[in-house]
């Protein structure tokens, strides 16, 4: 359905997007996972038309995907990492706007609008300005209003950002039904539950590069260890750390040291080190990795950094 | 007291960071008193207006009128326009040309003297001018009633020489006259020297020495107290009754409510521009708040986001003016009604190329404390040069020079034609099409300036 090939977008000195390539089926669910400035939002933008690539061709559909085609903006719906709203119009308002901006009109529009504000529990606020919303009911408009016009793909650029568990919950729920109804979604983010959850593959970007891309099984199949043992870093673990990089990766990150022991690394190994630096079993905990660890894997550093 | 010492500090170096804040507080003002001590001429020694354009008829053949002539082209405060038509055919102004050029849009003058072939008269004592005038100003009029009064005044002796020598050659005859004058110029020269010819010749053109009188009379010092000035105000009142002059006013003489009329397109321009401004600096908050990607990603092109705001601005701006200028109707009685039309266009031109203005300023504009503290700086100047203030002919010349390169003047030229000069469309044309150009090339400015500028993203 979407390709990228070779695809290179530069702000002045900076490369923003560095050779990417990307193919996306119908009905995929597509996480983009990267910390902020990897380049997700860049994408985003070159898929939606919003900018030009530098090089490389992106396609929906076999047609090109540039500002110029204005029927493939049609196919595509984005939400927009801010909440695109006019505060001082009601829901109804704002999202007759977008959706006439679409070409719709008269009753299957307003038909749409009623159906879009049932779908994320809004009906009853219907009349409302948006700027008396919570913040979570502003998001869940902010992505209802890309899909009045019921894209083939959705562009969901960090559409969860500052918002409460609930509504979050409301808007993956809603997100899914769309998916399982047949909505292709690309969804850039950088909290990697949100992407372990939703996502059917994942592309892991940084730095402008798309360094993986897979399912999560495939992705943490690339990881050289099958579990990741923490431990708080304190004066009296530094020996014990210092002690097991012979053994497999170790890093540090916000005040915990992560061991990712290599593949023929016994456990008992381990307890026997911590024994012998007088330190109890009970400081260790294990787990099998997540793609917080992919992505460290990958890249050297932290999503939070 | 520390707690609000580190929040002061805050809000100093808040302030520094901030350079629209630091320009509207420091460099703002010191240019503004800058421009406005040029205005006011406050470092010049000759201040005051200077080249108010008054055309000048001399219909007379008399040798006083011509110095009367030369007289007021040597007064720094005005701008004498003596002829007409292109520079390869170029013909002394007669008094038919007056009153179309007058009536014009945008005329070269709005006062015109008329020294008539009649000027003096062997059938009466005394002087006849004419004065034609287009009072759309106050100030403007009352510094030209007060200038003409001076120069017209400080030459009328002479003048009045010559108005007696014409009386008396009617009434003693060519002979008679001669046979007089030579007497008085052989009395003169035996009694305190001098040739007989030249003092003849002075006599024969009316050069009594009553020139000395008003010297006397106006000289600082030459009189002291009450007595003096009771003699400036005599001599005044002898040279205003034998000096006859027609006044007409060539515009705006039926308009009801003169001074309302002339001063509401000034102030209806300047709050337009404030609040299209204002507007303008929408679109950084729609940039902000993500809604351009989300309009660019639906089927609508930059063009067509620029181009809305744009027509929104008019149609703002054209309630706008019109609300004013209905207000304006029912507190100081402006007729606006029977102007409703051609005014309505007026206004649709004026938002027009005020709007551009204000997209222009957007898109020059990093942020919208940055347009703000810019649309500040332009608006005032442009209304203190455009001449909504005061008039432009009380600056100096290179400032008159700009004047006619700001919207505001010529939009006040649209407002005035309609209201105070009554005219038709087809005289309104030139104003409109001027304004539609500043529109068109200020707008297309700002297209090319938002189309490389970060407002898109």
């Amino acid at each position: 359905m979407l390709q990228l090939h070779s695809v290179t977008k530069r702000y002045g000195d900076l490369v923003a997007l560095n050779d990417v390539s990307l193919e996306l089926a119908r009905g995929e669910f597509f996480g983009l996972l990267g910390p902020n400035g990897a380049g997700k939002s860049t994408t985003m933008s070159l898929i939606a038309g919003l900018r030009a690539a530098d090089s490389g061709t992106l396609t929906l559909d076999g047609q090109p995907l540039t500002a110029a085609n204005s029927a493939s903006r049609l196919s595509l719906g984005l939400v927009p990492q801010h909440i695109a709203l006019y505060p001082e119009l009601n829901a109804v308002e704002n999202l007759r706007i977008f959706g006439e901006l679409y070409g719709l009109r008269g009753p299957d529009l307003r038909a749409r609008i009623d159906a879009a504000l049932e779908a994320v529990q809004l009906a009853d606020r219907r009349k409302d300005p948006v700027k008396n919303f919570s913040g979570g009911m502003q998001r869940r408009l902010n992505l209802v209003a890309a899909l009045l016009h019921r894209p083939k793909l959705l562009l969901c650029d960090e559409p969860t950002v500052g918002v409460d568990p609930q509504s979050r919950n409301a808007i993956f729920e809603y997100l899914e039904q769309l998916n399982r109804e047949g909505l292709t979604i690309i969804y850039s983010t950088h909290y990697m539950e949100e992407a372990t959850r939703l996502c059917s593959r994942i592309g892991i970007i940084d730095h402008g590069k798309l360094h993986a891309l897979g399912t999560l099984d495939e992705l943490l199949l690339t990881l050289p260890f099958e579990e990741e043992v923490r431990f708080h870093a304190t004066p009296a673990t530094g020996l014990l750390a210092s002690q097991l990089g012979a053994y497999g990766e170790l890093t540090t990150v916000d005040g915990t040291h992560r061991f990712r022991p290599r593949a023929d690394f016994k456990f008992s190994k381990l307890y026997a080190l911590a024994e012998s630096l007088e330190l109890p079993a009970r400081l260790f905990a294990s787990q099998r990795p997540t793609l917080e660890a992919v992505f460290l894997h990958l890249t050297g550093r932290s999503l939070r950094e | 007291m520390r707690p609000v010492f580190v929040l002061v500090r805050k809000d100093l170096t808040n302030f520094l960071r901030n350079k629209a804040a630091v320009s509207l507080t420091f460099a703002i003002p010191f240019a503004m008193i800058y421009l406005f001590g040029q205005i006011f001429g406050i470092n010049q020694k000759d201040s005051g207006p200077s080249g108010i354009p008054i055309a000048v008829v001399n219909a007379s053949t008399n040798i006083a009128a011509a110095k009367l002539v030369d007289a007021l082209k040597s007064e720094n405060s005005l701008r004498i326009i003596t002829e007409t038509g292109p520079k390869e055919k170029r013909r002394p102004l007669t008094e038919s040309d007056l009153r179309p050029m007058m009536q014009a849009a945008g005329a070269d003058f709005r006062f015109a003297i008329v020294i008539p072939e009649d000027v003096i008269s062997d059938t009466r004592l005394g002087l006849h001018l004419k004065f034609l005038s287009n009072p759309r100003n106050e100030i403007e009029t009352q510094t030209v009633n007060g200038l003409l009064q001076k120069t017209i005044f400080s030459n009328v002796p002479e003048l009045l020489g010559a108005s007696l020598q014409a009386r008396a050659k009617n009434f003693l005859g060519d002979a008679s006259l001669n046979t007089f004058n030579r007497g008085i110029a052989n009395a003169i020269a035996g009694a305190f020297g001098g040739n007989i010819d030249e003092i003849l010749a002075r006599i024969e053109n009316g050069n009594f020495g009553f020139d000395q009188l008003t010297k006397a009379a106006t000289t600082p010092g030459s009189n002291t107290g009450t007595a003096g000035a009771d003699q400036k105000s005599a001599m005044a009142d002898v040279f205003s009754r034998i000096v006859r002059i027609d006044t007409e006013q060539v515009v705006g003489a039926k308009v009801k409510s003169p001074m309302a009329t002339a001063l509401v397109g000034g102030w209806a321009i300047q709050f337009l521009l404030f609040a299209l401004s204002a507007s303008a600096t929408s679109l950084f908050r729609e940039r902000d708040a993500g809604i351009f990607q989300r309009l660019l990603a639906a089927p609508v092109t930059r063009a067509q986001i620029l181009w809305s705001k744009f027509v929104y601005g008019v149609l703002l701006g054209l309630v706008q003016l019109l609300v004013l200028f209905f207000a304006a109707g029912l507190l100081f009685g402006i007729e606006i009604l029977p102007h409703l039309p051609l005014l309505a266009l007026t206004c649709v031109f004026a938002a027009a190329a005020c709007t551009s203005f204000g997209m222009l300023l957007a898109a020059v504009s990093s942020s919208p404390e940055a347009a703000s503290g810019l649309a500040t700086f332009t608006i005032m100047l442009m209304s203190a040069i455009g001449g909504a203030w005061f008039p432009i002919s009380f600056m100096p010349q290179f400032i008159q020079q700009f004047s006619k390169l700001t919207l505001v003047y010529w939009s006040m030229e649209g407002f005035s034609a309609v209201l105070w000069a009554n005219q038709g469309f087809v005289q309104l044309l030139p104003i409109l099409s001027i304004l539609g150009g500043i529109a068109v090339v200020v707008m297309s400015l700002a297209v090319w300036r938002f189309n490389r500028g970060k407002i898109f993203g």
